[in-house]
């Protein structure tokens, strides 16, 4: 069964498709399990309207499927708490003001 | 070179960027205001030509992409509108009172589009020639404020070819009806966006834009990236499409398998690959415009003027 620092660390691969910035160091995962072969995400969007969402989802379940153990993925999307700019890490902050945006 | 400023010219050649209207020679801003124009016009009309179909979306969350589309597409335009402005041009006469057939955006989006179908073959399509062509302008653009102003617009048109490609793959892998919708799409867009990068290279006596450095690459060069990009891809998700490619000399050229140009009867949506036609005969439909021209403009100027009109002061 693998560890859950692994599959956060999988997740990195997923970019967010609007923003030059991975969904991890955006602040977008707060949780990332496997139990078995499951693997179970909670994350969220900066927006309730994000219209990214479809394809964040999309490349989520495919990161992870491609993880050694991992058959099944379980995305819950959750508002609580809810996102703000003081989630991101300080290589999200980073990479978004090498790219003009003042977070 | 056409002006006869030399010392503007080797400034030019050099590679540096002009920031300001003083270091300009008039041709040069002239230029530079023509090339914004048909930029801001592109990506404005785009918006009514995407809200039309964005309304068939089949789910919330397709219309909220499709929406989020439309706002970036406005977004970009404003940026266009707002450099001109910055040289002396008004916003608002350019946007809001201007005749339908006075915009300067390529044919194409004369043509309606009508289905989700369509929005998202334009995603795939149109904008992967908006990427192309702004891309280009992003690296080689001699004009600094534009230049710079397009750093996020290349992420964004990226986000929409995501947009355009993730559905042409569903569509296509569903089978039945929804392939063969997709395929009929693409078999009148593709020709109308290969149509979009304008004359062959052998036919264009000269191109200022390239001398003055306000783009990089050339009509064919443009049109060859655009297809380098959208064959491919397209031939992998099982759609056909009608061009190929051909190596000599380790040279890779996009070869069209059609005469081009040929006719197009813009009410069936439909080309007539037997029936080729002369530049001049494309240059008649283009100035005369499509089917959708005076709607879409009268979409945003008409409530500009009829509110203010009958709210006067707010």
């Amino acid at each position: 069964m693998p560890a859950p620092e692994p599959l956060l660390e999988a997740l990195r691969e997923v970019q967010d498709p609007e923003m030059p910035v991975n969904i991890v160091d955006l602040g977008l995962v707060y949780r990332v399990r496997a139990q078995e072969a499951r693997a179970i995400v909670d994350l969220t969007f900066t927006a309730m309207g994000c219209p990214a969402a479809d394809f964040i989802l999309e490349d989520v379940r495919e990161c992870l499927l491609r993880q050694p153990g991992i058959s099944e993925v379980v995305v819950n999307v959750v508002w609580d708490p809810p996102w703000t700019a003081a989630r991101m890490t300080q290589d999200g902050r980073h990479a978004l003001e090498m790219w003009g945006l003042a977070v | 070179m056409a002006s006869a400023n030399p010392a503007f010219d080797r400034l030019l050649k050099k590679g540096e960027l002009i920031e300001t209207v003083g270091e300009m020679t008039p041709e040069y801003l002239k230029e530079l205001k023509h090339t914004l124009l048909v930029s801001g016009d592109t990506e404005l009309i785009s918006a009514p030509a995407y809200y039309l179909a964005a309304q068939r979306a089949p789910s919330i969350n397709a219309f909220m992409t499709g929406i989020a589309i439309i706002q970036d597409e406005l977004a970009h335009a404003h940026i266009a509108y707002h450099i001109l402005e910055e040289l002396g041009e008004d916003q608002e006469k350019l946007i809001f009172s201007r005749d339908p057939k006075s915009f300067r955006y390529p044919y194409a989006f004369d043509v309606p589009l009508e289905t989700w179908t369509e929005l998202i073959v334009a995603n795939a399509m149109y904008d992967q020639a908006g990427f192309c062509l702004l891309g280009d302008i992003h690296e080689q653009c001699s004009y600094g404020p534009w230049k710079r102003g397009l750093n996020k617009v290349m992420l964004e048109e990226n986000f929409h070819l995501r947009n355009g490609r993730t559905w042409c793959k569903r569509m296509s892998q569903a089978g039945g009806e929804s392939r063969e919708e997709l395929q009929t799409a693409v078999d009148w867009m593709f020709p109308l966006t290969i149509e979009w990068f304008g004359l062959p290279d052998g036919m264009k006596m000269h191109s200022t834009q390239l001398e003055y450095r306000l783009k990089g690459k050339t009509n064919d060069q443009l049109r060859q990236w655009w297809m380098s990009l959208v064959v491919p891809y397209m031939e992998e998700i099982g759609v056909a499409v009608p061009a190929h490619k051909e190596v000599a000399d380790d040279q890779e050229t996009w070869v069209l398998d059609y005469p081009f140009p040929c006719t197009f009867d813009a009410e069936a949506k439909r080309w007539d690959f037997r029936d080729p036609c002369t530049w001049d005969d494309v240059m008649l439909r283009w100035r005369a415009r499509g089917p959708r021209n005076a709607e879409m403009i009268q979409l945003f100027q008409e409530e500009f003027h009829n509110f203010r009109k009958s709210h006067a002061g707010a």
